[in-house]
């Protein structure tokens, strides 16, 4: 499932005009971080893949799976899915850029290329945490 | 109640616990830590009780913040902020689970309970003088004081985001200020929604939850309370269990004994839900559940406007709070309760990208000029009500769709914010909404005029929520009593947006601070 998702992924943020895309992007260990989140969001990214990938028959009438597609094909149905008619496709497409705006727009290449600051650092520390600095901290309390 | 076999007391702050139960005792407790629940504490601290507060996310300090928006989300959300209200169309809320709660991830907006609200509660809600305009503003006067609300400064801190939106506004001679905000030194590094970094931001985390450990509170994080013991009609305390912020594994039970009271501030989502769970029944409990759904208009302009520095949001009009008509390409000011709040906006670049049409080489166009675009949204002060309940798997269920009379107030507003962009001198306008172009030209905006009122048609955001558990004098529409007590239990108060009995149109956090600082003092001075 995992390709699958980075195979979506890709095809929504190409590289393109020169500012590189999650094609170009080693994104995977932020994917995974997604991936360990919250079942909800997990399940509905993996639908959102699922349905990225069976659908070209529906937008591009082609029947084949999204990866099979050419890059142009691929363009077109993940455009189509973008603009469909069908609010819950548009929602499938919306939660898949949602997903890869957060990994592609905090990849210091690809802010760069924007002329954006890199970002900084993402602790994920607390008070109490174990694995964080500062003293203070004993048997989980502070 | 478990005894303690350990003396919690000492720590002042107990976080995650996979082993020994949590048992310990207090005057009051306190379930939450935001506005509300960091306000009722600290007041409930300084008149000498002994306060535990209890909040469901960890205690992050501004070294602990993130920088990015996956990183905020995954830190300081519930659920990664994949909590959505579900009618005809599903709109993601914007919450807080972090010790501080919305304080930590808002944009510090402090804007004063507005005269005709507070007439409101007391004449249609039968709130008597409780929260009348001498007792709002003696405790809104007292935190802008603690919490050091100013203007933010024009120049680098402000952001050209927020400095266009006034220039725009006062150009057409509408009401638009610098927002008054509780931040301290801004460095204008466009980033409150993570939380700030730079410790600028006063939030209730830095500000006074300290104050209330100081004076022998406790503070409990990563403890979700699973309900409220009530025996005999009384709230006794609260039990939840530890969760492990990273790996959400779950850890010791928490049990708190309350020796006077219990006051709940944990949302307007999980206060219903928290009652709810502890076997409460009343008819309006997780009805009258309101907010201020919005959407983003985004301006494309030749020059960069870098909205990514700067204040998150600075700029603000509340001239068509009322109501906004549009008729014939011209907006114009209504008098009522269904007007917007118009804000600037500066979305960090990840945020953009889900807001962008289209995909593939398409959407990465309309993201390459990030650096030119200007985004201003209109919040609307709805009239629609949705519900808040218990889902199959304990998590919120809530149900919500905004009026067409709520659309038509957002495509009025969105029509103004397209001109004004374009008098700004925008080469193009982007109004993301389904149905019309991607981006449209000054001569195209009769285009946004005329645009769907369909709620699927638009990318709402609900933040701004009130109520679930109302405050009022009608016990078939209200919660809570007008002597503040949670209907048919002694010692069992609300002190959060779930009381709100209506929507404000405008930001609440002032309010919710002012309210529970009120309760808080009523319950100090033995009401």
């Amino acid at each position: 499932m995992r390709r699958l998702v980075e195979h979506a992924l890709r095809a929504v943020f190409p590289s393109s005009a020169g500012i590189p895309g999650l094609d170009r992007l080693d994104f995977g260990a932020r994917l995974d971080e997604v991936r360990r989140g919250p079942p909800m969001l997990r399940l509905g990214l993996y639908a959102a893949t699922v349905l990225f990938v069976l659908l070209p028959v529906w937008t591009v009438f082609t029947p084949l799976p999204s990866f099979w597609l050419s890059p142009a094909r691929l363009e077109l149905h993940a455009n189509r899915l973008a603009g469909s008619r069908i609010y819950l496709l548009r929602q499938i497409m919306l939660l898949l850029k949602t997903v890869g705006g957060l990994l592609w727009g905090a990849d210091p290449e690809v802010r760069q290329a924007l002329g954006l600051s890199p970002l900084g650092p993402d602790p994920g520390t607390f008070r109490g945490d174990q694995s964080r600095a500062p003293a203070g901290a004993s048997a989980g309390a502070s | 109640m478990a005894s303690a076999a350990r003396d919690w007391r000492q720590h002042g702050h107990i976080a995650f616990q996979a082993g020994d139960a949590v048992a310990l005792e207090a005057d009051y407790v306190v379930v939450g830590s935001g506005p509300g629940g960091s306000g009722a504490a600290l007041i409930l601290a300084r008149a000498g009780f002994d306060v535990c507060v209890v909040e469901a996310g960890p205690w992050r300090d501004p070294a602990d913040y993130p920088s990015s928006m996956l990183g905020a989300m995954r830190d300081m959300m519930p659920d990664w902020g994949a909590t959505v209200a579900v009618g005809d169309s599903i709109m993601p809320i914007v919450q807080a689970a972090v010790v501080g709660g919305g304080t930590v991830i808002n944009s510090a907006i402090m804007v004063r309970t507005p005269a005709d609200v507070l007439v409101d509660w007391r004449e249609r809600h039968g709130l008597g003088d409780l929260f009348d305009e001498r007792a709002m503003g003696d405790q809104h006067d007292a935190v802008d004081r603690e919490l050091a609300v100013q203007r933010t400064p024009e120049g680098t801190a402000f952001g050209a985001n927020n400095a266009m939106l006034i220039e725009a506004l006062q150009r057409r001679q509408l009401d638009g200020n610098a927002i008054l905000r509780n931040v301290q030194g801004c460095q204008g590094s466009g980033a409150c929604l993570q939380g700030c970094r730079s410790g600028a931001k006063q939030s209730t985390n830095l500000a006074w939850l300290p104050e209330v450990i100081d004076r022998g509170g406790t503070v409990i994080s990563c403890a979700r309370v699973d309900r409220v013991i009530i025996e005999r009609g009384a709230a006794l305390g609260i039990r939840g269990r530890f969760r492990h912020p990273r790996s959400r594994a779950l850890g010791a039970t928490v049990d708190v004994r309350a020796r006077r009271g219990v006051v709940i501030a944990a949302s307007a989502v999980q206060t219903p839900l928290i009652l709810q769970r502890s076997g409460l029944r009343l008819p309006a409990l997780g009805r009258h559940w309101r907010v201020h759904p919005g959407a983003a208009i985004v301006g494309v302009y030749d020059q960069p406007v870098d909205m990514m520095r700067g204040a998150t949001q600075g700029a603000a009009s509340v001239h068509f709070r009322g109501g906004i008509g549009l008729r014939d390409g011209k907006t114009y000011a209504e008098t009522g309760e269904n007007g917007i709040k118009i804000e600037s906006l500066s979305l960090p670049l990840e945020l953009l990208a889900g807001r962008a049409a289209g995909a593939g080489h398409a959407l990465i166009e309309r993201l390459a000029d990030a650096r030119h675009q200007a985004v201003w949204i209109s919040a609307v002060r709805a009239e629609a009500e949705g519900t808040c309940r218990l889902g199959l798997f304990g998590q919120p269920n809530v149900r919500y769709k905004p009026t067409q009379r709520d659309l038509r107030a957002l495509r009025a507003g969105s029509h103004l914010l397209a001109a004004l962009h374009f008098e700004s001198g925008a080469r193009v306008v982007r109004p993301g909404v389904f149905g019309l172009p991607a981006e449209i030209t000054p001569d195209q905006l009769h285009l946004l005029a005329d645009g769907p009122l369909d709620n699927r048609s638009w990318t709402w955001v609900l933040s701004h929520l009130f109520g679930g558990a109302v405050m009022g004098k009608d016990p078939q529409r209200s919660v809570v009593a007008p002597d503040l007590h949670v209907r048919g239990v002694r010692r069992l108060h609300v002190a959060c947006a779930a009381a709100l009995p209506t929507s404000l149109g405008v930001n609440p956090q002032h309010t919710i601070l002012a309210v529970a600082r009120i309760l808080a003092e009523r319950l100090a001075n033995g009401a």
